[in-house]
């Protein structure tokens, strides 16, 4: 049994596990310490991580219909994996505790929960262990029906955005098996190998289409322009720990097929080929200009939103384009940024539904303009999504500077301004939404129904602690990832990044995290020993307020939190014209009216009159003929 | 080797000895019925093993054809014959008043499906055709309501002209060969009838016999039917007797018509069905009509399966057929209950927990998600349509695909309303235990065809490559030369 | 002088196509009935012309003396075979025309339907599938309808 074995086994056997033990409070804490098994055994294989270890491949193959299907992990889902399972492990940590007790009290299945959980991981594992086509489409298909589940767990509105989903998510799966057939056709086969062969043979219309298609496909799961309508909503409806866990990583899962598909088979090189009509734009553009859009539009309608968790999913759509976008420049410098983002974000957002669950769990809601000034009540939550933030908008010392700057930089190498222009004010929309975001829930001004808040229980307090570090860490110390990017780099067939632990060094201007955040901290250091030596501040109740000659009591808001940027709003707000929703809806109504036809048809008072019409029309044809 | 011959013969004898049983012992004449199905199906099952080097011919009374009539057994027309007595079996008309009758029926249905299946004359298949058309009037109209009757009387007009029509046809083909032997007919086909003659002689047989096999444009009458039989035959209907008309089909296309035209004309009835099918099933607003919906989309499926050219067409086409027969009558049976409504639904995973699951299980299948056996149906289909690089059966794989999507779209619509109760409705009815033993069976058969997928598909891939032979066949039956 | 082979073969057409129009433009459910008896005759007819000749005698062989062209036997009990399963379906048509008559009052294939769906729509307590763009009054009058 070779050691993916192993960990696809205890995978599946968590499944059973958590099932079997049922809705009890201690299914959380069980299938927690099997996440963190399933973490040894992936750590076990760590030589993936390193390059020491090309692939590892499971020993279980299967032939059907004279295809054969075999699964095996190399770097790039060894990274993914590590992803993953850690997002798993805290997630269901965070899910144990208080929150597993309240959710229980109030009608739902701790066992129906952590099941769909553990579903959703072993399914993520079987798709990163692709070896073929095939296999591909199988574990693409798994992880959509587990993402599913978990998403209808929430109730008559989650299920209502669940079903969005399916609808999205199916179609695109179609989408990809029909990829998949038209590929099998030109290559003789499902395996990566031969598909690899056949791509310089096929004609430009064929690759078109079929690229197209895998785009669109995986593209739904990424929630890429024009298919992003069902993220938001549906991942802010799930219940809290698993909105984390498919924030942090279940639309990765898109990228990582978009990147076996169109960067390890196909090639970057082979989609800057396709051109359309025009010879300056090329698949390779279509997908960037699409990703970039992405990032634009989801990250500015993340500044609209006031509920928290609606905030996040939008801007987890967005971030979803920086990777995209990153992986297809596909020079070392950018498809690092792009596959280290992957990680850098399933911790900071990871870390902020964390810190949101926590609001909601001890205030009840997660309204931006019904809370405020809760930074003295749940001082831990305030810093896990101070960091978590900072590494959102990625600023130093967190670790989102880092990929960000990856990116950065491979946009102005490449020389497409347009691009990182568009980047750049990405990041702005990023910057701004999350300040509100912090602004509207710690700071400010206090409630009077907050003022008995507690911090959050351990067990939620310790998982986002973790993840904390784990960004603060990791920016710190970037060469820990990139270590493992580069692994994934080398798997793919993209140029490796020259690392240090530090970060990038080059002569015309490197990246050293450790320098930078060193600095910083020194900075911090003298400002605090400043801080603490001139005298000491009185201490004020929060509450107790002094502006202007008055004496501002608690009922009166003052915080500034609805419509936090009007003049922003008002530059860009006329531009929100609903479109995509319009589009939709008018795809919707097309079938709709089809339907109604369809259905009028089968509602004929004289039958026998269609038969005679087509026997007529056949014969004639026929005759014709 | 004759025993095979009471796979038709006995549940006829049966059928018209019953009410004299019935005189005699109540009690007997109940448990008359399933026991034959259990001994055909017996018999049938023996026959498996000895049909795997070649198939066997019988002819019946001693005449040689093409003067006499023959039986052609192979694993297809096996198959479909043991299909006919166990789906007969598990599907067998358990409620209603006058269970006399529709026991007799059944069990006439029985033996003239396995005739059907069985049979190596082409005016042979006309009488079995029509005896299970009549056969199936009387059962539909078996809930004696006033809509059962209108839909029996349009269902049986459309079946007429239907069977009329298909009749000409018979006509033209023996007024160009002047036999009607299946095999003979293999014989004199290329000379014969690869003309104008033959090729219509073909699309009014199609369209005659596509009436039962829901072909569009003939298959307006199957949401009135389903929704006012009783929903047992429904699944008969759908699961059993479609596929027998199917067969009938495929076997005139392999041995007879080897024209591309007439495979376009299939593809293109096929194309429109899964079209009309899938999207009529979108809006639909009770449980009953949105199978039946489905049902023509299925089938419409089968028929652009079955019209790819060559030995992979009937592979394909077999492998959805199949697939179909499992899913089809279980799905009709979780519909007992289910009668109503779609919004009646809501909350139906409260009482009737083994039934939601069931109708998830179902659905995946026939929407085709992996590891289900339904995958493996539509990936064979798919693969082979793309294959051929003729742009009619791009399409063709297009609107699979599209269909899958709606598919998927309108039956998760009524699974996710089952989990989600609102107090105010009352909530649906549960099933009983009988109903759900069935579906249950159906459901494990499924998924244990999941784990045992690869000697499942070895083993069709036998029966089909059987059944596309035709010189096997004209060589097992080996007609007589005539003057 | 007529020959004798086309006025067969367009009696047998004739049938057919009188038959098909009757099926396919009557109203009247008896009517329809009877058009699918007169393509089942034509069909039947059409049949038996399968392997006629001129001047062939039945295939019966008197008195030792062979007929020099006999008609082929085996489409007369084809057609016999026909002809019986179309009584029995005519007369099944009927009984359940009859039935049809007794429990909606009326014959008419449109009302009928009507009928039929109404009755479909209501057992399954649907809706009829119905305008949604009917003018207020229409659909007060549904409403009040169905209530």
């Amino acid at each position: 049994m070779t050691p993916l074995d192993q960990l696809l086994a205890l995978s599946a056997l968590t499944v059973v596990a958590v099932w079997l033990i049922g809705n009890r409070q201690i299914t959380g804490w069980n299938a927690t310490i099997l996440y963190a098994a399933q973490g040894v055994l992936l750590v076990m294989m760590a030589g993936l991580g390193y390059g020491d270890v090309q692939s590892i491949a499971s020993s279980v193959t299967f032939q059907v219909l004279g295809h054969g299907l075999h699964w095996l992990f190399d770097g790039l889902s060894w990274f993914f994996a590590l992803i993953t399972i850690g997002a798993a492990l805290l997630s269901s940590w965070f899910a144990s505790g208080e929150w597993g007790q309240r959710y229980r009290a109030a009608g739902g299945s701790l066992r129906l929960f952590h099941t769909a959980l553990a579903l959703n991981v072993f399914s993520m594992l079987v798709l990163l262990a692709s070896g073929d086509l095939l296999s591909l489409f199988i574990g693409w298909e798994l992880v959509s029906w587990a993402s599913f589940l978990i998403m209808a767990l929430g109730g008559a509105t989650a299920t209502r955005y669940a079903m969005r989903y399916v609808t999205y998510a199916f179609t695109g799966a179609m989408a990809v098996l029909m990829a998949l057939v038209m590929v099998y056709t030109q290559s003789g086969s499902f395996e990566f190998q031969a598909f690899r062969d056949a791509v310089p043979t096929m004609s430009a219309g064929s690759l078109w289409l079929i690229v197209l298609l895998f785009a669109a496909g995986f593209g739904v799961k990424m929630a890429l322009i024009p298919f992003h309508l069902w993220q938001a909503k549906a991942y802010a409806e799930t219940p809290g720990p698993g909105a984390a866990f498919l924030g942090a990583i279940s639309s990765r899962m898109g990228l990582f097929a978009l990147v076996v598909v169109l960067v390890q088979l196909i090639g970057v090189a082979r989609l800057a080929d396709l051109q359309l009509v025009f010879p300056f734009f090329s698949a390779r553009d279509l997908l960037t200009w699409v990703a970039v859009l992405t990032l634009i539009f989801a990250t500015f309608t993340a500044l609209k939103q006031h509920d928290a968790r609606r905030l996040l999913a939008w801007h987890g759509i967005g971030q979803g384009g920086y990777m995209l976008l990153g992986v297809l420049i596909a020079d070392d410098l950018g498809s690092a940024g792009g596959l280290m983002h992957v990680f850098n974000h399933a911790t900071y957002q990871a870390v902020l539904f964390m810190a949101v669950t926590a609001v909601i769990h001890r205030t009840g809601t997660s309204d931006l303009n019904k809370l405020g000034g809760l930074v003295t009540r749940m001082p831990l939550s305030f810093v896990a999504m101070l960091i978590g933030i900072i590494g959102l908008a990625g600023l130093p010392p967190m670790n989102g500077f880092v990929s960000k700057w990856l990116i950065y930089r491979s946009l102005i190498i490449d020389g497409s301004p347009l691009l990182f222009l568009a980047s750049v004010i990405g990041t702005l929309g990023t910057i701004l939404s999350v300040y509100k975001l912090i602004h509207n829930t710690f700071l400010g001004q206090l409630r009077l129904e907050h003022v008995e808040v507690e911090e959050a229980p351990s067990s939620m307090i310790w998982p986002m602690m973790i993840l904390s570090a784990v960004v603060f860490i990791t920016g710190y110390f970037p060469g820990l990832v990139l270590d493992w990017v580069a692994s994934a780099q080398a798997a793919v067939g993209l140029p490796e990044l020259v690392h240090t632990l530090g970060g990038v060094p080059s002569d015309k201007g490197g990246l050293d995290m450790i320098w930078v955040v060193s600095v910083m901290l020194i900075g911090f250091g003298i400002g605090a020993l400043i801080f603490f030596a001139g005298g000491r501040s009185k201490r004020v109740h929060q509450l107790d307020n002094y502006a202007g000659g008055h004496f501002l009591t608690a009922e009166t808001r003052y915080q500034y939190s609805d419509n936090f940027y009007p003049g922003l709003m008002h530059l860009i707000g006329p531009w929100y014209r609903k479109s995509f929703r319009w589009l939709e809806r008018g795809f919707i109504s097309t079938v709709d009216t089809l339907s109604q036809v369809m259905q009028g048809l089968y509602r004929a008072v004289h039958p026998s009159f269609y038969l005679l019409v087509v026997v007529v029309s056949a014969l004639s044809w026929v005759v014709i003929k | 080797m004759n025993q095979l011959a009471l796979l038709v013969a006995l549940p006829l004898i049966t059928a018209f000895l019953l009410p004299v049983i019935n005189r005699v012992s109540t009690f007997a004449a109940r448990w008359t019925g399933p026991l034959v199905l259990v001994i055909t199906s017996a018999i049938g099952i023996s026959f498996w093993p000895q049909l795997g080097d070649s198939a066997v011919a019988i002819e019946l009374g001693g005449f040689r054809p093409p003067l006499g009539i023959t039986l052609y057994a192979d694993k297809m027309a096996l198959l479909f014959a043991l299909a006919t007595s166990i789906g007969t079996l598990l599907l067998w008309p358990s409620r209603g008043e006058d269970k006399l009758r529709q026991s007799t029926l059944a069990l006439i249905l029985a033996g003239s499906g396995s005739g059907l299946a069985l049979s190596g004359d082409l005016f042979n298949i006309y009488v079995f055709y029509e005896l299970v058309a009549v056969v199936s009037y009387g059962l539909i109209a078996a809930r004696s309501t006033a809509g059962s009757f209108a839909a029996t009387v349009r269902y049986l007009i459309v079946s007429s002209f239907g069977a009329a029509l298909a009749l000409t046809g018979i006509a033209l083909v023996y007024q160009a060969t002047g036999t009607l032997n299946l095999a003979q007919l293999s014989q004199l086909a290329p000379t014969h009838l690869n003309n104008l003659q033959g090729l219509a002689a073909f699309v009014l047989m199609l369209i005659g016999f596509g009436v039962k096999a829901e072909l569009f444009p003939v298959n307006t009458w199957v949401p009135e039917v389903y929704a006012t039989a009783p929903t047992r035959i429904s699944g008969l209907l759908a699961g059993v007797v479609s596929k027998l008309a199917l067969l009938i089909i495929v076997r005139l296309l392999v041995l007879i018509f080897h024209q591309p035209e007439a495979l376009t004309v299939m593809l293109v009835l096929g194309i429109l069905g899964v079209v009309t099918g899938e999207l009529a099933a979108w809006r639909a607003r009770d449980f009953n009509r949105m199978i039946a919906f489905s049902s023509i989309g299925q089938l419409g499926i089968m028929f652009i399966a079955f019209s790819i050219p060559g030995e992979a067409g009937v592979f394909a086409g077999l492998a959805v057929a199949l697939h179909h027969l499992v899913v089809k009558p279980a799905m009709f049976l979780l519909a007992e209950r289910w009668q109503g409504s779609l919004a009646n639904l809501a909350g139906a995973a409260r009482t009737s927990p083994l039934g939601a699951a069931l109708f998830i299980l179902l659905a995946l299948s026939l929407i085709g998600v992996p590891p289900l056996p339904g995958f493996w149906a539509k990936l064979l289909v798919m693969i082979n349509l793309v294959a051929q690089e003729n742009s009619l059966y791009m399409l063709g794989a297009w609107v699979i695909m599209g269909g899958a999507a709606l598919e998927a779209n309108y039956l998760f619509r009524v699974a996710s309303s089952f989990y989600h109760r609102t107090d105010e409705q009352t909530p649906p009815a549960a099933h009983r235990p009988g109903d759900l033993a069935t579906a249950s069976l159906l459901g494990a058969g499924l998924v244990a065809s999941a784990f045992l997928i690869m000697p499942l598909a070895d083993e069709i891939e036998g029966v089909a490559s059987q059944a596309a032979d035709k010189n096997h066949y004209v060589q097992t039956v080996n007609p007589e030369q005539l003057p | 002088m007529l020959d004798t082979g086309l006025v067969l073969y367009s009696a047998a057409f004739g049938l057919i196509l009188i038959g098909i129009a009757g099926i396919v433009l009557s109203a009247h459910l008896v009517r329809i009935i009877f058009g699918v008896a007169l393509l089942e005759a034509g069909a039947n007819l059409l049949l038996l012309l399968a392997t006629w000749r001129e001047g062939a005698s039945a295939p019966i062989i008197v008195a030792g003396r062979v007929p020099e062209f006999m008609a082929d036997p085996v489409p007369q009990a084809l057609v016999l075979t026909a002809i019986v399963i179309g009584v029995g379906i005519l007369a099944l048509a009927l009984s359940l025309a009859l039935r049809v008559q007794r429990a909606y009052g009326t014959l008419d294939m449109h009302e009928v339907r009507q009928r039929m769906e109404q009755e479909i729509a209501d057992q399954a307590g649907i809706d009829m599938p119905a305008s949604s763009h009917a003018p207020a009054a229409v659909q007060a009058a549904r409403q009040e309808g169905s209530a």
